[in-house]
């Protein structure tokens, strides 16, 4: 858990697709016990509810979602103290929608800012019923993707970063980083178990802000 | 840190987003289906969508199957067998280098081969009626060049 002394809260909204409606909600500057509460509480069970939809359907155990064995509590633990990370967690609706890691160690791999620090979004994951692709349907709210990339931009240039930042994408995310976000592809990483890595420089991040803007 | 972000810019990049897989990170990897489980869950109809638009859309192009696969970095086995094995299964690597080629939607595409549970069915069926309209020869005809710009036109909807 983060051990922030004063949480500071941000607020946010999603839009909830079920209702149609923006709903307000609140981006946290660190993953609390409450939202780890929220993680082993709701989200597990949901996943839970959905592998047995899928062991009803006959779906090979070796195919349900790697997600089941992810363990939020143990990735917090593991960076507890150290100031090179910095989480962020969503709230809407009482309950935890997205929950984020950043590392400050990390150094650009693009040539025109190679080396340069960025802040690397090491694990990024949305709640299960908000993930349309796995739930099947729409998902309950959408947006907490896009915040928790603004917030990293915001924390890249709180940092003297100037808005780079880069991360691994989950395949299925490839065509969001690449065209929604507006960030650079660069390929395959074998080091990273072949995910892709996407960067993004000053400029984009610009871009990217202002694409909601212009309304 | 206290982050000043709009509502305007939420409800807007919200809508971006609606319905987008949002991840990241090395555990955050899902599983593919494979090819048993496509057998079971989908039908060749979407893949035969695949197999014409991919081959149209590299005829269009003018270009070989090599040359596609050098143009798309991806290898030249795979792609003959997207075209030609309607039971095979394309890398999503592959089917991401593809999207990028054509500017379709790679999730369209990861629906279509059947890597993914498709949220709309709606769309797939009119992109079957166009991959029907097609048969394989030499040069586009101009019933041919309608069809893929049909299909490319289904495929480029987000």
């Amino acid at each position: 858990m983060s051990k922030k002394e004063n949480l500071d809260i941000s607020e946010v909204y999603l839009l909830d697709n079920h209702a149609g409606t923006v709903v307000e909600a609140e981006l946290w500057d660190a993953i609390t016990e409450k939202n780890l509460a929220d993680w082993e509480a709701d989200w597990i069970p949901h996943l839970f509810e959905l592998l047995k939809s899928l062991k009803q359907k006959g779906v090979e155990r070796r195919l349900w979602p790697q997600s089941r064995h992810w363990h939020w509590s143990d990735k917090v633990k593991a960076i507890e103290g150290k100031l090179s990370n910095q989480c962020f967690s969503i709230v809407c609706d009482g309950n935890t929608q997205a929950l984020m890691i950043t590392d400050l160690m990390r150094r650009a791999q693009l040539d025109a800012q190679k080396n340069s620090h960025l802040v690397y979004m090491d694990y990024l994951e949305v709640a299960p019923w908000n993930r349309g692709e796995l739930i099947g349907r729409s998902p309950k709210y959408s947006g907490a993707g896009s915040i928790l990339i603004r917030a990293a931009i915001e924390l890249s240039k709180q940092e003297g970063f100037r808005g780079r930042i880069g991360l691994h994408s989950l395949p299925q995310s490839n065509d969001f980083y690449a065209n929604k976000v507006g960030m650079t592809d660069l390929g395959s990483d074998e080091n990273y178990q072949n995910l892709r890595y996407f960067e993004m420089t000053p400029e984009q991040a610009d871009e990217f802000v202002m694409k909601g803007e212009d309304l | 840190m206290k982050i000043n972000i709009s509502k305007v810019w939420c409800e807007k990049m919200a809508r971006r987003e609606t319905c987008a897989e949002i991840g990241a990170g090395l555990l955050a990897i899902d599983p593919v289906i494979d090819n048993e489980y496509v057998t079971k869950t989908s039908g060749d109809d979407t893949r035969f969508v695949l197999q014409r638009f991919i081959e149209l859309g590299r005829r269009d192009m003018n270009l070989s199957v090599e040359q596609l696969a050098e143009r798309a970095d991806i290898a030249i086995s795979e792609l003959i067998s997207i075209e030609t094995d309607i039971h095979h299964l394309p890398e999503p690597r592959t089917l991401y280098q593809l999207a990028q080629v054509f500017s379709v939607s790679q999730g369209k595409l990861m629906e279509l081969s059947g890597l993914t549970k498709p949220k709309d069915v709606n769309y797939l069926e009119e992109a079957v009626r166009y991959a029907a309209r097609s048969e394989s020869i030499e040069r586009l005809n101009s019933e041919e060049q309608a069809a893929l710009d049909g299909l490319i036109s289904v495929l480029s909807k987000k």
